[in-house]
């Protein structure tokens, strides 16, 4: 059996929580991918291969910008699916390599189940209708559309698991190329990604090249 | 002394953290402003009739703000309900600050508190901390400033009404945007040597890290696509040797 009932159970009600915070409430940010991804890991028994994927999939994610009407990937319900199914697997480096390829997809397909909500939105709360802006209508109405963002999440993780579940079984068996390239793809792409960041919140060089300093001295003090 | 009991506020200050709960292409936020604002309407008008739908219709319009700091603009309107203001008077008030409360949240969470508190969990998993710990170190950090914002601006925007622009200028919001984008970049720092620092005892990996960290410095927001694409490209050669292999 892939998952046992209780894992199932547990991943898809965080399924729907990460996916209802990324927007809809709160915002607490537990819907950050290294986040999801670990609580993910610990609901099928290993949180810290939840946090390795929740690591790389953080760095893909940390330029992507929620902002107004903007398009953008989802990553909450995306990395709960990869979380779990990568503390699941033989924890390969090409394992990770094609979970993350295949989470940057579900993180693309959870971007446009996001718009598609949203358009159906307008038809819940925002179309003229004579007499439907109550107090009790629009109450119904907002936590009708939180309800659903719930089950849109929850839908999300049991179809991510099954695809992740089902790329394994196709691409794994035919990986041609050994576990030392995509071990240092993934460092490079890491580190890349983390670098890009820096635009993000500023270009403030100096301080980025003061941690790296730091970060050499931190290294050479524990060898 | 707030027109508002401490009880609606209470629940205007809990409703405002679903405030983006129906976000849709028209309205934006607006069903969710109206919702958040409830409460105090109820307060005020009453808890049924007539009043109080045209209140909630007026206010289930266009609206938008970064969701954090809606709060400001809830406790603002729902002080300028309880002082009687016109209401084409609280609809320009609105109107004015959407755009100002959107940059200030925009550049204080998504582009400055949010990188640096993730950074700051990243940096404490490398380091070895245990993954609830960095977790929760995260969770702890960045929701400080986020509930602070929340709990600061109702209360600014009810004591304030109308005069919440001239309180929102006067907070030292740059001075923590300042301060916590050199720490971003300091922690950036510190997580890109603890990510590649292991590559680097064999040279072909050292070079590919360097130019990769080279590569996300220069291209900034545009690195994400690259990276995808070098994904995409591995694994689409992969798959090839392997059928190659298994055809051979």
């Amino acid at each position: 059996m892939l998952l046992d009932p209780t894992a199932w159970l547990l991943l898809i009600l965080l399924g729907g929580l990460v996916a209802v915070d990324g927007t809809s409430v709160g915002q607490f940010m537990i819907s950050r991918p290294f986040v999801a991804a670990a609580l993910a890991g610990w609901a099928v028994g290993d949180p810290i291969h939840g946090m390795v994927i929740g690591l790389v999939l953080e760095a893909f994610h940390l330029t992507v910008l929620p902002v107004g009407a903007a398009r953008y990937p989802e990553g909450g319900p995306a990395a709960v699916a990869g979380g779990a199914i990568y503390a699941v697997s033989d924890l390969a480096a090409s394992t990770l390599l094609v979970t993350v390829l295949l989470v940057l997809l579900l993180e693309w397909v959870g971007g446009e189940t996001i718009r598609l909500m949203r358009q159906g939105n307008i038809g819940l709360v925002a179309e003229e209708r004579p007499g439907w802006k109550t107090a009790a209508a629009l109450e119904r109405r907002h936590l009708t559309a939180i309800g659903l963002d719930f089950a849109r999440g929850m839908l999300l993780v049991i179809a991510g698991i099954l695809l992740l579940w089902a790329g394994h079984r196709f691409v794994l068996p035919r990986w041609g190329m050994g576990e030392d390239v995509p071990q240092v793809v993934l460092t490079a792409l890491v580190a890349g990604l983390l670098a890009s960041s820096v635009r993000l919140v500023g270009l403030r060089g100096w301080f980025a090249a003061a941690g790296a300093i730091c970060g050499v001295g931190l290294l050479l003090f524990s060898i | 002394m707030s027109p508002l009991p401490l009880r609606v506020r209470i629940h205007m200050l809990l409703r405002s953290f679903a405030v983006q709960g129906s976000w849709n292409y028209e309205t934006l936020i607006g069903a969710g402003f109206a919702f958040a604002v409830l409460p105090g309407l109820r307060h005020l008008y009453g808890a049924k009739g007539r009043d109080l739908d045209r209140a909630v219709a007026r206010h289930a319009e266009l609206f938008n703000s970064h969701p954090y700091f809606s709060s400001v603009a809830v406790g603002a309107v729902s002080r300028l309900e309880a002082d009687g203001t016109e209401p084409e008077v609280v609809q320009r008030f609105k109107t004015a600050m959407r755009g100002s409360l959107g940059s200030m949240g925009d550049r204080l969470f998504w582009t400055t508190w949010r990188p640096m508190s993730v950074i700051l969990g990243l940096v404490l998993v490398m380091a070895g901390a245990a993954w609830w710990v960095a977790i929760g170190a995260f969770l702890l950090v960045y929701n400080s400033l986020h509930l602070a914002v929340r709990v600061a601006g109702l209360k600014i925007g009810v004591e304030s009404g109308l005069d919440v622009g001239r309180l929102l200028r006067e907070a030292p919001l740059q001075r923590i945007i300042d301060r916590g984008s050199r720490a971003a970049c300091f922690l950036i720092g510190l997580a890109v040597v603890m990510v590649a620092a292991p590559s680097m005892v064999d040279p072909v990996a050292g070079f590919v890290s360097v130019a990769a960290i080279a590569l996300g410095f220069f291209l900034g927001l545009r690195t994400r696509k690259v990276m995808i694409a070098i994904l995409v490209g591995v694994t689409t050669l992969a798959l090839a040797f392997g059928f190659i292999g298994h055809g051979a």
